[in-house]
């Protein structure tokens, strides 16, 4: 992790101190450097986000068709479909499941790996290792494993649990409980890697202190430790957050198409499905604002409930 | 790794039996994964986590017939590579720029990139598509040559504007006073002074671009001869999956991702690592 710890130094580091040194030598017109980047982002990434908001108020059936203005008629619609209504309760079960396992589970886990257990090099390949995966492979890998003949059933015969094997994503019962599962499954090691780098840059000295002043593991990991990097864990739990709501489409495409029913659509697959399979584009552009909406609204939330230690005594 | 600083901090028992508990269920996918590439339906259905009986090569060869992952492997390949080059041409001189001027514009442009780092991708995907279809791009693969970069710019801008950062001023002004202009200032002094950052973003990039699977998949679309690997790896899946060949399949997707990673893990896990230190 020592090398890790280098690499995180200038992102700590205070630039601020040799702004007044700089500024003499070059006028602002350095800025125009930064122009094509601008341009680049605006078209391909602000102006589409932009053009949601119209689309959500256009009659559009299908994307090869001519829309209409249609002014509120895609809301009321959305607002009275009860589809619309297990997505977000789908969508909220989802990020109240994982967020509040994922980020202390996490945490300590990237304390414990930060600490150099034994083994430490094959642990940290594995929790590593689904940040290589693509959601592609993520997705035919638990397609065969969850499959009714797959490997999770085979251990459940293996161990004399027939009675509990189950079509895992064809079951209304489990189709959402497994999406979640893989979710954790992903993130966990993967968020614990960066948990440890972030760590890793922190002055040994200070655990070490609180150590040697008799400190119990657990009061140092989270009265000592948790404190320090408290930006950071609030930096990771809104990523996750926003990952969590957005992109689960990709991988209930792949392994539930949303179903059975709507037992596994969240407000992201729905946002797919409505301008995709079902060809209604303003009806998927208003959910595609709420989901926007509620991005926004929880992160705000986040930023709130994790404030900085500073503003925090303790 | 020649010393360690501090002494090892064992934690308890407990932390132990759980790390190895999650690092159990991480492999046991991944292993089922590797055991069935080389098995019959049959013998998947039967004995999922035992060794193949007999070592079914085939599969592999009739998963890269079937779901043609070699013309796949080319195009992921060409618009990795092309998206790359775009994305560091336009982030270099952008975080040249930043890293140069600290004024109350340069926030606001370092402001934006930060808040358009936040927002998923996935959040304008169809208003994406219809760009596409306005410019006479979808259904090819030079629009996601074009449009990756533009995903990839708000954390690529940020990472080499903090490692530009750490250029001393006294280089600057010392080149500035042999007449150096702002090229050649980026180019002999700042990219070699930020070249670990730039190796970085490189790496997390290429990987966030390889791995790409919804736009691929809306945009650029299945058509065989401009599909990218991650789109052709599903249509192995149909009514009578094979599931041998599926992970046959799905292992050679893999593969160009781990032989990158077993020959340069710490390159890698510092990548992507810094990706979210950043913040």
């Amino acid at each position: 992790m020592s090398s890790t710890s280098t690499l995180a130094r200038p992102a700590t580091a205070r630039p601020t101190r040799t702004r007044p040194r700089k500024r003499g030598l070059h006028s602002p017109h350095v800025l125009w450097l930064a122009v094509p980047s601008l341009v680049w982002f605006a078209v391909f990434a602000v102006g589409p986000l932009a053009a949601m908001f119209v689309i959500a108020t256009l009659r559009w059936k299908g994307l090869l068709y001519e829309p209409t203005y249609a002014g509120t008629e895609n809301i009321s619609k959305v607002f009275a479909d009860p589809t619309f209504y297990a997505a977000i309760r789908n969508s909220t079960v989802q990020v109240a499941v994982v967020i509040p396992l994922m980020i202390p589970l996490s945490f300590m886990l990237g304390y414990h790996l930060n600490s150099r257990p034994r083994g430490y090099r094959i642990l940290s390949i594995l929790y590593f290792s689904p940040g290589l995966i693509s959601i592609s492979v993520t997705g035919m890998v638990f397609y065969g494993v969850l499959s009714p003949d797959g490997g999770v059933n085979g251990v459940l015969r293996a161990v004399g649990l027939d009675t509990w094997a189950t079509a895992w994503l064809a079951d209304p019962g489990t189709a959402l409980p497994t999406l979640i599962a893989i979710d954790l499954w992903r993130g966990i090691g993967w968020t614990a890697v960066l948990f440890a780098a972030r760590l890793a840059s922190l002055p040994a000295d200070v655990l070490e202190a609180a150590r040697i002043d008799g400190a119990g593991r657990l009061r140092t990991m989270w009265q000592i430790a948790f404190p320090m990097v408290k930006d950071y864990v609030r930096t990771l739990t809104m990523l996750q957050y926003l990952w969590t709501l957005f992109t689960s489409a990709a991988l209930i495409l792949l392994l539930t198409k949303g179903g059975p029913g709507t037992s596994s659509t969240t407000l992201s697959y729905l946002v797919y499905a409505k301008a995709f399979a079902q060809r209604d584009l303003g009806y998927s552009q208003v959910v595609g604002v709420v989901l926007l909406l509620l991005g926004i609204a929880g992160m705000a939330l986040i930023h709130v409930l994790l404030r900085s230690p500073r503003e925090n005594p303790r | 790794m020649t010393t360690i600083r501090r002494p090892r901090r064992t934690g308890g028992p407990a932390a132990t039996v759980l790390s190895w508990l999650y690092a159990l269920l991480l492999a046991a996918p991944l292993y089922y994964l590797a055991v069935s590439a080389l098995k019959t339906n049959i013998e998947i259905f039967t004995r999922p986590f035992a060794l193949p009986t007999h070592w079914l090569w085939d599969n592999f060869s009739t998963a890269w017939r079937t779901a043609d992952l070699g013309g796949a492997l080319l195009n992921s390949v060409l618009i990795s590579a092309v998206a790359i080059v775009l994305t560091l041409a336009l982030a270099l001189p952008a975080a040249y720029a930043l890293a140069r001027q600290d004024n109350r514009l340069a926030r606001a442009i370092t402001g934006a990139f930060s808040a358009g780092f936040l927002i998923p991708p996935f959040a304008a995907l169809i208003p994406t598509v219809i760009l596409a279809i306005k410019l006479d791009l979808f259904y090819t693969r030079e629009f996601q040559m074009l449009f990756l970069p533009a995903s990839a710019l708000p954390l690529s801008v940020l990472l080499l504007t903090q490692f530009m950062r750490t250029v001393p001023p006294a280089l600057v002004e010392s080149a500035a006073l042999d007449g150096a202009g702002h090229w050649r200032l980026l180019i002999s002094v700042f990219i070699p002074i930020a070249m670990p950052g730039l190796v970085s973003v490189t790496i997390l990039q290429l990987l966030t671009f390889w791995n790409e699977y919804l736009f691929s998949l809306t945009i650029t679309g299945t058509a065989p001869d401009v599909r990218t690997v991650q789109v052709a790896l599903p249509t192995l899946i149909s009514d009578a999956t094979n599931f041998g060949v599926l992970t046959a399949g799905t292992v050679l997707t893999l593969l160009p991702v781990y032989v990158t990673y077993a020959i340069s893990s710490r390159r890698m896990q510092e990548a992507l690592t810094a990706g979210a230190v950043k913040g």
